[in-house]
């Protein structure tokens, strides 16, 4: 009775836990993982690891090691993130990950796994060098197990994989994590050359590094390249900037299969920008001014579209080469949805976003203070409509954006107009003069974001005019 | 109106001019001196691709090049208070950026730091006079205990004061005023005994930080960037040496404020001259070491670039305060850094680049 009072008190304690983890400061959240780690078996602890995931991913502390994080290693940055819009292409998903871990303690060897188990247990977190000799050892063992756990059935004998309860596609994805596996230490040390991630710029250097380890790859298996080349996608932001220099890679032992791999590459670049674009939409992202001002703030969104665009972009320069309409097609679908996204986030939002910022005149006539957190998200609003130009070209937004940036024009100098008519109102008492000079000075900075300066100027003399220093300017 | 560009090598501080916080990118750490015929005139490095500083008249330059409003407006302020050294510029800068022009939080941050230079003018001025008692053994716990801000503590104060005056052989009003001259003065540099330190030797702290940042950057992050990020933090360590010792040496006479008191003329001049010193050797830093505080969020590339951004800003040491030749040793650093420059083509177009402006305005936000 007093040990099931306890569970309960648990039970109610750690919801509590997980939205607290949000707030607390980094080094307290990094204290308070460390603690839960060493119970993280317990189903509320597990519950409690898979909420406050995101967090992990921002701060990502040194967690605890295990082994099947070891086993991770190789194909971690292909797995599918957990929120957001990016999704590396040829992505793992992550529920792949524990019927690969049954697999290999199923039918690995035992006595290697329990002897590999104690050393990780022994090494210090952050301790990479010591981890990716425990994973030496473990990767071409959890290979091999996972490839014959998920063969094909065999005359009269049952599929394994069928008893795992896997799918097609599962069986798929656990291919290409045995496929990662056996190039793990590879893959690590070109994880170290591609470093941090994400890499902007993928510069000479990066490149050479990628060569090499494909040539390594390729010695190994010619076939094992396309999944090298995958680890190197994932540490990039556009991962389209790597098909731009496939073709002036040396591959190796594998240079022949090089337009095979092009074309798988490239292919899978495709799908990982339409299932990005796919994720705008189902993740509450997509068009609506109501929705997507819930689920993505302005800058966000040009953000995540700027991504998107370049990757589109790239994409079709180089895949021009295979003159393949149905990429054509696919690469407009994706754009189709980012401009539905950007309309959504940015330009229908836009009256509410900005010109809410300005306050409107008093019937007393006595100034409103402009609320400045107001006034920073109506910033932010501004330059996220500003930013929008640089993608109109590639959305074909043009007409859009020039509506949208003329009527918040219009919307700004109406209500800027109204706050300078009553100023004169509020001179004379020293703090009112004062709040109703800022909001005018605010609402100018509002005005030079979306028209630009050369159109604020106008206004800016007006205020001087007013405010008497315009005569002092001189 | 355009001089035309010059291998610039600068002999004095007011030769080389006061670093202005423009928000505009082109313009940003810009430098105003006084020219010819006292006139404001400004020095822009290289407005194309070319080498050299451009001299141009101040007035003429909202003419030329395409400012944000609050430059504008901090222009304007310049102009009518004929500002150029660092103080004046300071505080034309806060004007501006209270005024909101480059946003709430830079008006926040110019708020704090109007209000904290008024609380260590109080503080200085404070503390003075406590050292100025104790100089003519007049030291007094019911002044203490009373507080110097209430109605008795005051009474108490100018009480003694007076026969602090008498004891220095001056006159009660001399002593006040000269009383005020020298906390001004002393204010930004803070006293060695203050509880806290002054604006400029939190700004040779902060400029220690990011002498060993650059330092650790260059070692860590092999690359273009990293000999542009040594020369950095060499420059960085030569201004704090030469400030250490300035500091050093103010501190010394602050400490005598017996003898300041009565050999005024030459000894504040001194005084005056150091503190002004420290002003010119910190002037532009504060922008510096906040943008690399404000990179250190960032990823390395965006690190590389600020790195490079700094460099083109870099306060060198005029020929007159420096044995070593910092700009000449600037011109070996200036081809690694001209290879990864990409990434500030932007700033050097003159077009309103919001993103530039921004990251202008988020240093600003926290080194007002």
């Amino acid at each position: 009775m007093r040990a099931g009072a306890g569970q309960d008190r648990q039970a109610d304690r750690l919801p509590g836990l997980e939205s607290r983890l949000f707030d607390i400061p980094e080094a307290k959240f990094i204290e308070v993982v460390r603690l839960l780690e060493r119970v993280r078996d317990h189903p509320d602890v597990c519950q409690t690891f898979t909420a406050i995931r995101p967090r992990l991913v921002q701060v990502r502390p040194d967690r605890r090691p295990t082994l099947k994080r070891v086993l991770c290693m190789p194909f971690e940055d292909v797995l599918e993130s957990v929120s957001g819009v990016d999704v590396p292409p040829g992505r793992i998903e992550r529920r792949v990950i524990d019927p690969v871990w049954r697999l290999v303690t199923q039918r690995g060897d035992a006595a290697l796994i329990d002897q590999l188990d104690r050393q990780v247990q022994e090494t210090a977190p952050g301790n990479l060098n010591a981890l990716r000799n425990i994973g030496r050892r473990l990767w071409p063992m959890a290979a091999q197990a996972v490839r014959e756990g998920i063969r094909p059935a065999e005359q009269g004998r049952p599929t394994s994989w069928h008893m795992l309860h896997i799918d097609e596609e599962m069986r798929r994805q656990m291919l290409d994590v045995a496929a990662f596996l056996e190039i793990g230490l590879t893959a690590e040390s070109l994880k170290d050359a591609l470093a941090p991630k994400p890499l902007s710029v993928l510069g000479d250097r990066h490149v050479r590094a990628i060569e090499q380890a494909a040539q390594a790859v390729a010695r190994q298996s010619a076939g094992l390249v396309h999944h090298l080349l995958l680890v190197a996608a994932s540490r990039m932001a556009n991962p389209a900037d790597l098909l731009t220099v496939l073709n002036d890679l040396d591959l190796g032992k594998a240079r022949r299969e090089r337009p095979m791999i092009f074309a798988q590459l490239s292919g899978l670049v495709v799908t990982s920008l339409e299932e990005r674009s796919a994720r705008l939409d189902g993740s509450g992202f997509g068009a609506g001014p109501d929705r997507a001002a819930v689920a993505i703030a302005p800058e966000e969104a040009v953000a995540i579209a700027e991504r998107l665009v370049a990757g589109v972009d790239t994409t079709s320069a180089v895949m021009d080469v295979l003159a393949d309409p149905a990429y054509r097609e696919r690469l407009g679908g994706v754009k189709a949805a980012v401009r539905a996204m950007v309309t959504g986030a940015v330009l229908d939002t836009a009256p509410g976003g900005i010109l809410v910022a300005v306050p409107a005149p008093s019937e007393n006539g006595r100034p409103i203070p402009v609320d400045e957190n107001a006034q920073e998200a109506a910033e932010d609003h501004a330059r996220a409509l500003r930013r929008c130009e640089r993608l109109a070209d590639a959305l074909g937004l043009h007409e859009p954006l020039k509506e949208a940036m003329e009527s918040m024009e219009s919307g700004l100098l109406a209500r800027a107009r109204a706050l300078l008519a009553q100023y004169p109102k509020a001179v004379g008492e020293p703090g009112d003069t004062e709040t109703a000079e800022i909001a005018l000075f605010y609402a100018l900075r509002l005005l030079e974001l979306v028209a630009g300066p050369a159109r604020a100027d106008q206004f800016r003399t007006a205020i001087m005019a007013a405010t008497g220093e315009l005569a002092e300017e001189g | 109106m355009v001089k035309g560009a010059i291998e610039y090598a600068p002999s004095t501080f007011e030769e080389r001019g006061a670093a202005v916080a423009f928000t505009t990118p082109l313009l940003s750490q810009t430098r105003v001196r006084r020219g010819e015929r006292s006139k404001l005139e400004v020095l822009i490095p290289s407005l194309s691709q070319g080498t050299g500083i451009y001299v141009v008249a101040w007035k003429a330059v909202p003419d030329m090049v395409s400012m944000t409003m609050h430059d504008r407006y901090l222009h304007g302020l310049i102009v009518k208070e004929e500002a150029c050294s660092p103080q004046e510029i300071r505080r034309a800068t806060l004007r501006a950026a209270r005024r909101g022009l480059a946003g709430p939080q830079a008006a926040q941050a110019a708020r704090r730091a109007l209000e904290e230079d008024e609380e260590q003018g109080t503080l200085t001025h404070y503390l003075l006079v406590l050292s100025i008692l104790k100089a003519a053994g007049l030291e007094s716990p019911e002044m203490l205990k009373a507080g110097i801000d209430t109605d008795e503590g005051q009474r108490l104060t100018r009480q003694l004061m007076t026969r602090a005056a008498e004891s220095l052989r001056m006159d009660a009003a001399l002593l006040y005023a000269r009383l005020a001259d020298i906390a001004a003065v002393a204010a930004p540099v803070g006293l060695a005994h203050a509880p806290r330190p002054g604006r400029l030797t939190r700004g040779l702290n902060d400029l220690k930080c990011f002498r060993d940042g650059m330092t650790g950057w260059a070692r860590d992050v092999p690359g273009d960037a990293s000999p542009v990020a040594e020369f950095c933090a060499e420059v960085a360590q030569h201004t704090i040496a030469i400030g250490e010792r300035v500091l050093g040496d103010f501190h010394r006479r602050m400490d005598g404020i017996g003898p300041l008191m009565r050999d005024w003329d030459d000894a504040f001049i001194r005084v005056r001259a150091q503190a002004a010193r420290m002003g010119w050797l910190l002037d532009g830093w504060s922008h510096i070491t906040g943008a690399w505080e404000v990179a250190q969020g960032e990823d390395r590339h965006r690190q590389a670039a600020t790195v490079n951004d700094l460099f083109r800003i870099l306060p060198l040491l005029p020929r007159k305060e420096s044995s070593r030749d910092f700009v000449e040793d600037a011109k070996q650093v200036t081809p690694a850094h001209r290879r990864s420059v990409r990434m500030l083509e932007d700033w050097r177009t003159g077009q309103m680049d919001i993103d530039a402006i921004r990251r202008i305005e988020a240093v600003k936000a926290r080194a007002p």
